[in-house]
């Protein structure tokens, strides 16, 4: 009797396990909870202190590649990144090979900029999408500027003070790439190992393992990996966001996942020795 | 952008997602309008990108500035349609020779020294320099060397895995779990973190600013459904009779 009872555990309607699932995430939205999150991984200290250890001035070239599709993980990081640079005084290009992105790289530099009283031209620089990322990242080795000549908004950028002594890789203190695709890959193997540029990463949480070689052998200084990553970087850098408020969530939706798969092993354990 | 925009936007965002999410309970009109839309939008989007971000600045501007040489990757990029007509297919193949040996030229050389000599130097180089390094460090560099070695041996079919041969192997196998098991951890995890992503929009349009698009809709879909099964109970009664 018990047995079957148990049984039937197993043929719940899977739309109550979504129910259930939607609720534990969309509660600490309305009301957060405040949960901690207290380790910072080694990974994403590295890219902390490859940024915050850059002289004020120092040219750092963030390839954002993300698109919508990948945007709550990718996005807190790009923002904590950007606004990490800016709080050391660094100097600030971006670019991206993804077209998607455009509009996410406006909706960084439309609130960031004006907290830490920054100007488009003179602490940053914008460039506009390209295809053909291979081609661009070889052109980049020798002169920039035979592949970029404008920013976004078809501004001569030779003459910027932000590019000032930028002709190359060589004048730039490092790339940083936030991505959900395999261009921080591109990165490391046609800039940061032939030209020795250091390259450091942000990627989503699926990606993250993947990288695990590169990180062993230094190739990558650095890599922020998820939603957990951003919000242990926006913690680093004092500056709580959107990665902060999702940890709640995510910390319930991982206990969620947890309690059922112990409650169904403990119910079949049960069912098979009784 | 005017509030009115914002609004419109709010609404068609919420509503797609919804329309989206709506076939986790039941498959439905409006999930099926909400999916052929993002494929129609997806192919728009890919075609303006192609247009503005490709055509414009790479061939229409150069050749309108006289720089000719231009022409020549276009032919060999428009050589590749040709595989559309069967007669003048062989045209592609010139496009194709160029874009293999173009592609292998750059990801041979970058791939042999990124992916095969870093990190079997990666893997050798620690082992050398264990009087400095903790034991920890020591630790870590063994269990690298290790995986690697046993994972390898695992792919490597040559030798018949029996004996101690298997036992190898077989530690290779652990390790490969071990990395499926972090990898799925991670996957579990990217996938809340995208739907969080798509309830934080949800809950920011749920404001009154933006006229409660997500209560509204979401309303609305409930109601669709409670007629709907009504309806379908009805006919089925009808059936009976």
């Amino acid at each position: 009797m018990l047995k079957e009872k148990l049984q039937s555990f197993f043929k719940i309607d899977r739309r109550w396990i979504f129910l259930v699932l939607a609720v534990v995430l969309f509660v600490p939205i309305m009301k957060p909870i405040g949960l901690p999150n207290k380790t910072i991984s080694p990974t994403t200290q590295r890219v902390f202190e490859f940024i915050e250890k850059q002289p004020p001035g120092a040219f750092i070239l963030f390839s954002l590649d993300y698109d919508p599709s990948t945007r709550p993980e990718l996005h807190p990081m790009a923002t904590a990144l950007v606004k990490h640079a800016f709080k050391k005084n660094l100097r600030v290009g971006v670019v991206t090979y993804i077209a998607g992105s455009t509009g996410l790289i406006e909706e960084i530099f439309e609130k960031v900029p004006k907290e830490f009283n920054k100007t488009d031209g003179v602490d940053y620089v914008i460039f506009p999408y390209m295809p053909n990322i291979l081609a661009a990242m070889t052109q980049m080795a020798s002169d920039i500027y035979g592949i970029y000549t404008k920013d976004r908004n078809n501004k001569e950028i030779q003459s910027m003070p932000v590019m000032d002594g930028i002709r190359n890789y060589k004048n730039m203190s490092g790339v940083v790439c936030i991505t959900g695709t395999a261009i921080l890959d591109y990165w490391v193997a046609y800039v940061g190992d032939k030209y020795t540029v250091p390259v450091a990463g942000g990627v989503t949480a699926i990606s993250q393992p993947g990288y695990g070689p590169y990180l062993q052998t230094g190739q990558l200084k650095g890599l922020i990996g998820g939603m957990k990553g951003a919000a242990e970087y926006e913690s680093l850098i004092k500056q709580p966001g959107k990665g902060t408020s999702g940890i709640d969530a995510l910390n319930l939706g991982h206990l969620l996942v947890l309690l059922l798969i112990l409650t169904s092993n403990i119910i079949l354990l049960i069912i098979k020795y009784l | 952008m005017s509030e009115t925009w914002m609004i419109a936007g709010a609404w068609l965002a919420s509503g797609l997602t919804i329309f989206i999410f709506s076939f986790l309970y039941k498959d439905n009109p409006f999930f099926k309008i909400a999916e052929h839309l993002y494929l129609g939008a997806g192919m728009g989007w890919l075609f303006q990108v192609s247009l503005f971000g490709v055509w414009g600045p790479k061939i229409w501007e150069p050749l309108t500035k006289g720089d000719w040489v231009v022409i020549i990757p276009s032919l060999l990029g428009l050589s590749l349609l040709t595989q559309f007509v069967p007669k003048l297919s062989w045209i592609s193949r010139y496009g194709f020779t160029f874009m293999m040996g173009y592609g292998a030229g750059l990801a041979i050389p970058a791939g042999l020294a990124t992916d095969f000599l870093h990190q079997i130097g990666g893997t050798i180089k620690p082992l050398s320099l264990m009087a400095s390094m903790s034991p920890f460090d020591i630790f870590n560099s063994l269990l690298v060397a290790c995986g690697l070695i046993t994972v390898l041996f695992y792919f490597f079919f040559s030798v018949e895995h029996k004996g101690h041969f298997k036992k190898v192997s077989n530690i290779g196998i652990y390790f490969l779990m071990i990395y499926f098991g972090a990898a799925f951890g991670n996957t579990v995890m990217a996938r809340f973190s995208l739907l969080y992503g798509r309830f934080d929009d949800l809950y920011t349009f749920s404001a009154g600013k933006y006229l409660y698009a997500t209560q509204a809709i979401l309303i609305g879909m409930i109601i669709y459904f409670a007629v709907r099964g009504f309806m379908a109970k009805d006919k089925e009664q009808e059936a009976a009779h």
